[in-house]
Order: C-alpha cells, then structure tokens, then sequence
C-alpha cells in the first residue's frame, strides 16, 4: 500500500513541457514520450516522493500529475 | 577501457536484464553520437544511473542524474568517491567507480589521474571526485586543498548537505553558525567553511557555488569544470544537496529549500581564471560545450 505518481497524459499533452522529468530524483522513472508528447510514469521504480506533483502543481501550476494508490486501475 | 567494455556477449544475450541491454542500445554514450551529451537527453534515454538506494525525494540523487547527464565522455571517465550517502549511489552507475577511504579521495584521484596521463597519453581521460562536505570540507581538506594546490587535472565536486547526515548528524564545517541537529545539540559556534572562496585562493581555476535547484546550469557548471580541468587545472564545484531527513523536510520539500538558499548561503559564486575563460570560448567555438 503506497502512493506512486500518475500523470494525466491528455493535460499533460497541451503543454510542450517535460519540467518535471529533469527535476525526478530516481533515474529513468519519470520519462517523456516525444510521440505523445507526454510524460509517463515506470510506477515499479516511483518512490513517491512527490516531488514532480510540487513541480507540476507548485512551480509551474498545471496541475497535471496526482499521487494515487500503486495499482489503483487494476 | 572504452566503450566496448559495455558490450553484451551475443551468446548471453538472451538472459540479460533489460537494464543491461537498454544499457547499451539507448543510453548516451560519447562515442555513439556527434553533439555533444547534455541534461536535454536525460528524459527520453537510459540514464547511467540505475534503481538507487536513496531516500525518496533526495537532492542529492537529483544533483547525481544532473552530473551523471554532463559527463563528457562517460566511457572514458574514473569517478572517485568517498564515504557517506553518496557511496550508496556508486555501486548502481554504470562507469569505473573507486572508493577511496574517507577524506581521501583527492589523493586518489591524484594517483589516478597520473597513471592514466602515462598509460593513455593520446586519450582524453576525466578524472571526476564526487564526495559529501564531511570528505570535502572537514576530514579530507588536507588532500583536497593539497590536491589543488600541485594543480592536479582533477574535477573535485562537493555535495554539500552542511551535515554528517549518514551517521545521524553531527556538525561538520560546512555547517552554518548556529545550525542544531540531533547530534549537534548546543548549535554550532563557528562560521560555515566557504570551501569555494578557499579554492580560488588554493589555486582552482574554476570555482563556483550553487544549488542544485535549476538542473540545467549544474550540468552546464560540471561540463565546463570537466573540460577545465582536462586541459588547464584543477576545477572545484559546491552544490547545495540538503537532506531532507536531518532538517526535518518532507520528501517533496527538498527542492522548495534549495530554491530558497540560492538567495542566501548558496548566492551564484562563479570564479573563472583568464586562462581558462579563453579555454572555454574555444570549446564553445569547437562546438564542445
């Protein structure tokens, strides 16, 4: 039972932007598809610290990535 | 030592991780490409760096992936590292790592970087040490500082945390005046240690301070340092990585305090020497930076 970042791909396609992917302190998690244009997240490797929600949300106020329950679809 | 070290045999191909693999087809390596690597890459390609064992929200991993990304040329590169958090990081990178013993890692690199200049003298070697503010700063001043003064080819970066945050938090000198952690109880007396304004009169002819808050000028200062050092002399860089545990920040808190110091203790200090200015228009002009 933890929390794991999740992008949401159609907000996160209107802007150009891949912010959060620099600012991720693990390696190759949170990554930017070029074709959708939009960041994705490899939830086996997310610690949830949270930090791209503050980056999204705080720094840059697009509000395009939630903390959610790992699994949580399935 | 080149790239060909990183090349998977073809019989045992089937049963490597994908990590390996992904290793060798998608990551940046120099030789593979023609610009120059750089933090642009980061999203999109495998990275050197692989699973870490640091905390969630750590700046100092962040600040890793940012030099890790900047490396010229990652296969012909030696880090050198000493202890603390940032030896639970060298065992995940894909490059030569050596652990020196605490303190030592500039009389390390030193050695190192002598042996390489003597046994590959017509290719280009980094010699890179990458080590906390107690390596730095407090038990291995000696070496570093004497490291700079015999202006050894060496890249020396400090992660500064201004803390001995692996073994619980006792001061150290990059700790600020007046600055209370569990094992330093009574707050410290003196002023923190400007390693970077200590560098410049020892000698390093690329000196500069910052945090790790805007990814993109920390990739920039380790490239320029990296290739200064290559040709000229020895380079040093401080970068701000607190920990989040010892001053009692949440894990996504880490970046919003690194925003903050970069107005306060960890004001833009840059110091470039003449010699190597002219040295960095001429990679610019080459198309290297």
């Amino acid at each position: 039972m933890y929390y794991v970042a999740k992008v949401n791909s159609d907000m996160c396609a209107e802007y150009k932007c891949n912010t959060c992917t620099l600012y991720c302190p693990e390696a190759n998690t949170l990554m930017f598809n070029k074709d959708g244009n939009t960041s994705w997240v490899d939830e086996d490797r997310c610690k949830g610290c949270a930090l791209c929600v503050y980056v999204c949300t705080d720094m840059l106020d697009r509000n395009c990535i939630t903390m959610e329950m790992a699994g949580h679809e399935e | 030592m080149a790239i060909d070290i990183y090349k998977i045999n073809p019989e045992f191909r089937d049963i490597m991780p994908k990590e390996i693999i992904d290793l060798e087809e998608n990551a940046t390596w120099a030789q593979n490409q023609e610009k120059p690597r750089g933090i642009k890459e980061l999203p999109e390609t495998k990275e050197i760096l692989e699973e870490h064992s640091l905390c969630a929200g750590c700046p100092e991993a962040a600040a890793l992936r940012y030099v890790l990304s900047a490396l010229p040329k990652p296969e012909e590169t030696i880090i050198v590292n000493s202890t603390g958090c940032t030896s639970l990081m060298f065992p995940h990178i894909a490059l030569h790592t050596v652990h020196s013993l605490f303190g030592n890692q500039n009389a390390v690199a030193t050695g190192i970087r002598r042996v390489l200049d003597w046994r590959f003298p017509d290719t280009e070697k980094d010699v890179v040490v990458l080590a906390g503010d107690g390596a730095t700063v407090d038990i291995g001043l000696d070496y570093t500082l004497q490291s700079f003064f015999r202006q050894e080819n060496i890249t020396t970066i400090c992660f500064d945390n201004e803390v001995y945050a692996n073994t619980g938090g006792q001061e150290s000198g990059a700790t600020p005046k007046g600055q209370v952690f569990k094992m330093a109880p009574t707050g410290k007396k003196f002023e923190k240690v400007k390693m970077w304004e200590l560098a410049v009169t020892s000698g390093c002819h690329y000196s500069m301070n910052m945090t790790a808050s805007a990814p993109k000028s920390v990739a920039k200062a380790v490239r320029e340092a990296i290739l200064v050092a290559r040709e000229i002399g020895p380079t040093f860089l401080n970068i701000y990585t607190p920990c989040i545990l010892e001053i009692g920040l949440s894990a996504n808190e880490g970046l919003g305090e690194m925003k903050d110091q970069d107005k306060d203790r960890f004001a833009s200090f840059k110091h470039v020497s003449p010699e190597a200015e002219e040295f960095l228009k001429k990679c610019k002009a080459e198309g290297k930076l």
